[in-house]
């Protein structure tokens, strides 16, 4: 699946990007994680809170940083 | 042991007890009670029994000041900054875009004025935000009262404010801050700037949308957890402006004359309000690291209208979100954003000089 992580770069989005990452490499399978920082594509995408983080286009939150666990879930799901 | 067992291996989180899951807070609100009811005595101890300073003397005020404020400002913070990440998980960004879309100028400033109070805000998000509301219909006008009242007003510095000083003086603070953000982005809604947006905003706000944005629910340990992460995160990130606050409110509070304070800041002067948001202004601190200083100027006699002018132009008025805002707005945009909002705040500087 395309993990994407949205931020302009602050420390709240770079936690989200490594947990991201970890979960992941927990879930296994084939998973891709792509940090997104233009401004321009995370307004088309509807984003107004940052860090947020999609699933296969999906956004599935934003405005907070989610634990590798709950990342990992939503992997599954 | 099988080779891939070494990363954790997938499994159902195991039900988590009832602690865990929340029932901490009730062996922690007791401990912090008694924490901040033996607090003015523990500093006076520190500082006049164990230093041996002499309470009278400049440096024993000033020392004792700062052993007491420093724990108090710390640990109200952390009471305050748990409460309202709580309730703000309840208010999305996205709803309250979607109620502020399309309104008209009035009523939406004023909307949109209430909202900047509730809804988290941090300033790396002022971007997506900003383009987020114009993209969704929202006036810009309508946009800047939100972008005013969320980092002036913010739930913080109200929260400390109530602490610190009581309700009257919070609600002063609320209201007026409100003021300046309804007028500030009527009046900037009303000088049409839309073309001083750069023109990748411009270009953004025409783009189509794409991907799908889905609502997500939140249960009771997440909220919880979200309010442990924003104490972790908050006072993790103020602590050295507190602290620095805290320095410059002992100093006042130790060596500065009153007559000096009443003379610069005091109700007489014509030039302490201006002077107090020319101040102001550059200074980048939070609501947690102004409000010893605010403590320390008002113990000294300075006027209130002046003290809250300095308040709001510290913490409303930022170089960082200035520097944050220049790229999506061109300079004259922020010349006007500035100006309009420096001036709300010097008029109600002089309004409380006058009434109070």
């Amino acid at each position: 699946m395309l993990i994407e992580v949205f931020g302009p770069g602050c420390a709240k989005c770079q936690t989200l990007e490594r947990h991201a990452r970890h979960a992941a490499e927990q879930a296994g399978g084939d998973h891709q994680v792509v940090k997104v920082s233009d401004h321009a594509v995370m307004a088309a995408r509807g984003i107004l809170s940052t860090p947020a983080l999609a699933v296969d286009g999906h956004l599935k939150f934003q405005g907070r940083v989610a634990s590798s666990d709950e990342i990992a879930a939503l992997l599954k799901g | 042991m099988p080779e891939g067992s070494v990363l954790a291996p997938a499994q159902a989180p195991a039900p988590r007890s009832f602690l865990r899951r929340g029932g901490w807070l009730l062996l922690a609100l007791p401990l912090w009670v008694g924490l901040y009811a033996v607090l003015q005595r523990l500093s006076e101890l520190l500082a006049f029994g164990l230093l041996g300073l002499a309470p009278e003397s400049h440096l024993g005020a000033a020392v004792a000041f700062l052993f007491y404020d420093t724990p108090k400002v710390l640990l109200l913070l952390t009471l305050v900054v748990f409460i309202v990440t709580f309730l703000q998980s309840f208010v999305s960004p996205a709803r309250v875009r979607d109620a502020l879309s399309r309104r008209r100028a009035g009523v939406g400033n004023g909307l949109a004025a209430l909202f900047g109070i509730l809804t988290p805000f941090c300033s790396c998000s002022a971007v997506p935000l900003f383009i987020g509301f114009l993209r969704a219909g929202v006036p810009l006008g309508v946009t800047f009262s939100f972008l005013v009242a969320a980092p002036m007003i913010n739930e913080v510095a109200l929260g400390m404010l109530f602490a610190m000083f009581g309700w009257r003086i919070a609600l002063l603070y609320a209201g007026t801050g409100l003021a300046i953000a309804f007028l500030s982005g009527l009046v900037l809604g009303r000088m049409r700037l839309e073309q001083h947006l750069e023109r990748w905003v411009q270009e953004a706000l025409q783009a189509p949308a794409s991907g799908t944005v889905e609502e997500e629910r939140l249960t009771l340990p997440l909220r919880i957890d979200l309010a442990v992460q924003g104490v972790r995160e908050i006072v993790g990130k103020v602590w050295p402006y507190i602290l620095a606050g805290i320095c410059v409110g002992a100093f006042i509070h130790g060596y500065v004359p009153e007559s000096l304070m009443a003379g610069l800041l005091g109700t007489r002067a014509w030039y302490s309000v201006p002077l107090a948001v020319l101040v102001g202004v550059p200074l980048y601190s939070n609501a947690a690291g102004v409000l010893p200083i605010v403590e320390a100027l008002l113990g000294k006699g300075a006027a209130l209208g002046s003290t809250l002018a300095f308040m709001m132009s510290v913490i409303g008025l930022s170089l960082p979100e200035l520097v944050i805002l220049r790229k999506v707005m061109r300079p004259r945009l922020i010349a006007a954003f500035v100006a309009v909002v420096a001036l709300g705040i010097v008029l109600v500087g002089y309004l409380f000089n006058a009434i109070l």
